[in-house]
């Protein structure tokens, strides 16, 4: 089985298969088209989006649904088609598609999630990508108020 | 702020080789055209503001003082779905 380097967790096992395609990258770092989820024992509901290719980059994420249970999407009419789903109306979370909130939780500021740009992977194809709201409904700062600031980093 | 009116099918000029065109108006959204040289870079504002937030999420993190942390997030189990 082939290994994987980890940012946090060493180097571990990892499946081929088991790898979601991001065709455009995300944003900031669009060389990167391969990523895996992590989801390691006693860091749950936490989630870690690493890429296959460099170790080094690796997001925290939320799934959408922990940080707002009523969280609703807002798909493009052009990224629904990149990850090939049905382009007239919304796709249900957790049942066609994976949809993580990449948190920041750095030190001196308080803790947020990314809910204008969350991550949305059809789970048919494994394809994904960041999907970014044209609306205003949605903060891509977020404020988590169960990560205080303190315990932040 | 320069503010201007425009009319779908008219355009304006920023600089000498920038042309913005203004192809397809409705209540909702404009449609535009730019024609701008290779060497200008043209993004969407909210990717901008995307690109950013991702490059300072991406730093690296204390794990162990964020693990703490999680004890107050109660999960439902039907919002934590992961794929195998």
């Amino acid at each position: 089985m082939p290994s994987l380097a980890t940012k946090y967790f060493g180097t571990l096992p990892y499946e081929v298969g088991g790898r979601f395609r991001f065709p455009y990258g995300i944003p900031g770092y669009e060389e990167e088209h391969a990523f895996v989820l992590l989801d390691v024992e006693g860091n749950r509901p936490l989630l870690f989006l690493q890429s296959t290719a460099a170790s080094e980059l690796c997001f925290l994420a939320f799934p959408i649904l922990v940080v707002d249970p009523e969280y609703e999407l807002a798909v493009s009419f052009e990224d629904l088609c990149s990850l090939k789903l049905e382009t007239e109306r919304q796709p249900r979370i957790g049942a066609e598609v994976l949809v993580l909130a990449l948190l920041t939780l750095q030190p001196g500021r308080p803790a947020t999630a990314n809910l204008m740009a969350p991550i949305v992977i059809n789970l048919r194809t494994r394809r994904g990508l960041q999907a970014i709201r044209t609306d205003a409904r949605y903060s891509h700062q977020h404020a988590i108020p169960g990560v205080p600031q303190e315990v932040a980093c | 702020m320069l503010v201007l009116r425009r009319r779908a099918g008219e355009s304006l000029m920023i600089g000498d080789n920038v042309e913005v065109e203004f192809l397809e108006i409705n209540s909702q959204s404009v449609k535009i055209g730019i024609k701008a040289p290779k060497e200008i870079s043209i993004l969407r504002k909210e990717l901008q503001v995307v690109q950013a937030q991702n490059r300072f999420a991406a730093q690296p993190v204390n794990l162990e003082k964020i693990a703490q942390s999680l004890e107050n997030f109660k999960i439902d189990s039907s919002s934590a779905v992961l794929p195998r």
